[in-house]
Order: structure tokens, then C-alpha cells, then sequence
């Protein structure tokens, strides 16, 4: 996928452009957009959404942990 | 078998042959109502948030974009056909609606990361303090701190709002008031206004320099997509 991407002055170092390419791309996917109540219906497999030490756009990871405690109380 | 949901598109007979969905399924074009939903089928009653799966979504969403502009749906959505039908006919004229508002645009992503601590300097007699008083005094620096980082994102969301203001139709302001990451707002463009929008920040950038950005686009516009939130702000409820 083809993003413009700009990182401004500083601290930009530890920030992989395509680390953040995937970060941009899971903050859109799994934080916004249409939703069909009810009908969310997503595993969180091997964790490889997160990137903890990019401390930039951690919401993503929040949202899906946020998902399998919902889940994981529905069951208890 | 369910249907995993992608997207809904407009003046779209039918779809790019090299689009893949989830999984690597075929993804075909499900119209009802004037409207057409783009889906795949999907073995299985929940999908893993993988990465594989996430860009697999994004990648059929971004596909479209260069032909129309979708309106997105959230990761996950897998339903039946049936629930699907019933979705549309129930929401169809908000999703006509919402295609209208966001035709011929796409979504810009702002983020902006302040490095500036917000919390106080300790009070100078804190060796001082007895541990209750201490314990409250650390607590009353946080809560002061973390209003004032979020008058500080407020403020900050203003002044590049009025930036760009006149070269977008809608803006999603989302002021983040417990980390680094300040603002992260969403910019819906009309696609012939792209290129000054670009300026228009490149310039902003310029004027704060001690503020980190982070501009990514064109996107479908995600930020743009929410109409049950929206009718609970018209209506009060959901």
C-alpha cells in the first residue's frame, strides 16, 4: 500500500517507516468504520499487532485486548 | 459459511479481478436496496486479528480507492447473509447518506506526538512530606498534568484546524489526553483539494517545529464511517 508519510524533526530514529505504515493501517482498520452491531466477531491470535515499543499508536493493541476481555468475560 | 464484510461502494458493476480478501477468498459485490456491499465468504465464526488478516482487510479497502470511495467497515465484521440484508434495508438510507457526504473524498490522518512533560516540578519541600501527604501531592501533579496536557491537545487541535479549515469538508478530532500522542485527528479531502491540503500542513509544520507529526493518507475514509454514532448524537439513543 502506497502512504505518504512524514515524520517531523526528532526522535524519528527508532520509528521504521514501515513499522509505522502497519500501525497506521491497524489503527484505521481495527479502530474505525462502519460496525454492525453485534456482529464483531474477532480472535486475537498470536499478538503480533503489538509493538510495544514504538509507545506511538498503541490504541490499536488497547482495542483488540479490549475485545478478548469482553470476550473472556462473556464465557466466564 | 459466513460473509466477511469489507466495505460499501457506489457505481461499482463490478470489481477489480486482483482484489484478494481475508484468507485469500475471492471477494465479489453483494448489491440490495441501490446498495453494494463488498464480501467475502469466510469458513469459521470468529476472525484472528493477525496481521495478515488486518492488511488483508485494508488491502481490499485501499484497492477500491483508487477507483471510488468506499466506505469502510470496521474489522471483523462476519456475518450471515441474512443478518447482512436486514442491516442494510434497516440502515439504508443513513448509508446512502453517509456514501453522499463522503463522495469524492478521502481521509488524511493527522497524529501529533508532544514530548513536553505537563506534570509540575515537585513541591521543593517534598522530602519533607509525611507518606499520605506525599502520596496525595504526587497524585494532585498527575491529575493537574494530565489537564493541562489536555488543554494542550485542545489547543493544538484548534490551531491546526484553522490551518486546513478551508481546504476540508469534515474533520474527526480525537484529543488523546494520556500519553505523548496528543492529537490524532481524522481530515476528509475532497481528492481535487488533496494536494493543498498537503501544503497546508507542510506549512503548519513549519510553525511547531518542537511538535512531532505524523500525516498518512489517502485513506477511505474510516474516521468518517460511524452512523450509529452519529444517530445516537441526533436522537440520543442507539
Amino acid at each position: 500500500m502506497s502512504f505518504e508519510q512524514i515524520i517531523v524533526s526528532g526522535n524519528s530514529d527508532s520509528l521504521e517507516e514501515s513499522e509505522l505504515s502497519l500501525l497506521e493501517t491497524l489503527d484505521h482498520v481495527l479502530n474505525r468504520g462502519l460496525v454492525i452491531a453485534g456482529e464483531i466477531t474477532i480472535a486475537v491470535a498470536d499478538i503480533d499487532l503489538i509493538f510495544i515499543g514504538l509507545n506511538v499508536m498503541l490504541s490499536s493493541v488497547e482495542t483488540a485486548q479490549e475485545v478478548l476481555r469482553n470476550r473472556q468475560a462473556k464465557t466466564e | 459459511m459466513k460473509l466477511y464484510v469489507y466495505c460499501l461502494v457506489e457505481g461499482m458493476d463490478e470489481l477489480p479481478h486482483s482484489l484478494k480478501g481475508i484468507a485469500g477468498a475471492a471477494v465479489r459485490l453483494l448489491s440490495w436496496e441501490k446498495v453494494s456491499l463488498v464480501v467475502s465468504e469466510f469458513a469459521g465464526d470468529a476472525v484472528a486479528v493477525t496481521r495478515e488478516n488486518a492488511l488483508a482487510h485494508a488491502a481490499v479497502v485501499q484497492g477500491l480507492l483508487e477507483r471510488t470511495t468506499p466506505l469502510p467497515f470496521r474489522f471483523g465484521a462476519l456475518v450471515t447473509e441474512e443478518q447482512l440484508q436486514n442491516y442494510v434495508s434497516a440502515k439504508r438510507e443513513a448509508l446512502q447518506v453517509k456514501l453522499e457526504q463522503v463522495r469524492g473524498c478521502v481521509e488524511m490522518s493527522v497524529k501529533i506526538i508532544s514530548d513536553r512533560d505537563w506534570t509540575e516540578e515537585p513541591a521543593t519541600n517534598i522530602g519533607h512530606e509525611k507518606p499520605g501527604t506525599a502520596f496525595l501531592s504526587e497524585k494532585r501533579r498527575e491529575i493537574l498534568g494530565g489537564e493541562a496536557r489536555a488543554q494542550e491537545a485542545k489547543r493544538v487541535a484548534g490551531w491546526l484546524e484553522g490551518q486546513v479549515r478551508e481546504v476540508v469538508r469534515e474533520i474527526d478530532f480525537k484529543p488523546n489526553t494520556t500519553s505523548k500522542l496528543i492529537v490524532a485527528s481524522g481530515y476528509l479531502v475532497e481528492r481535487v483539494r488533496l494536494d493543498e491540503f498537503r501544503q497546508k500542513v507542510a506549512a503548519a509544520r513549519q510553525h511547531r517545529p518542537e511538535l512531532h507529526f505524523l500525516v498518512s493518507g489517502p485513506w477511505a475514509p474510516y474516521s468518517f464511517a460511524n452512523i450509529d454514532l452519529e444517530f445516537k448524537t441526533h436522537f440520543g439513543v442507539s
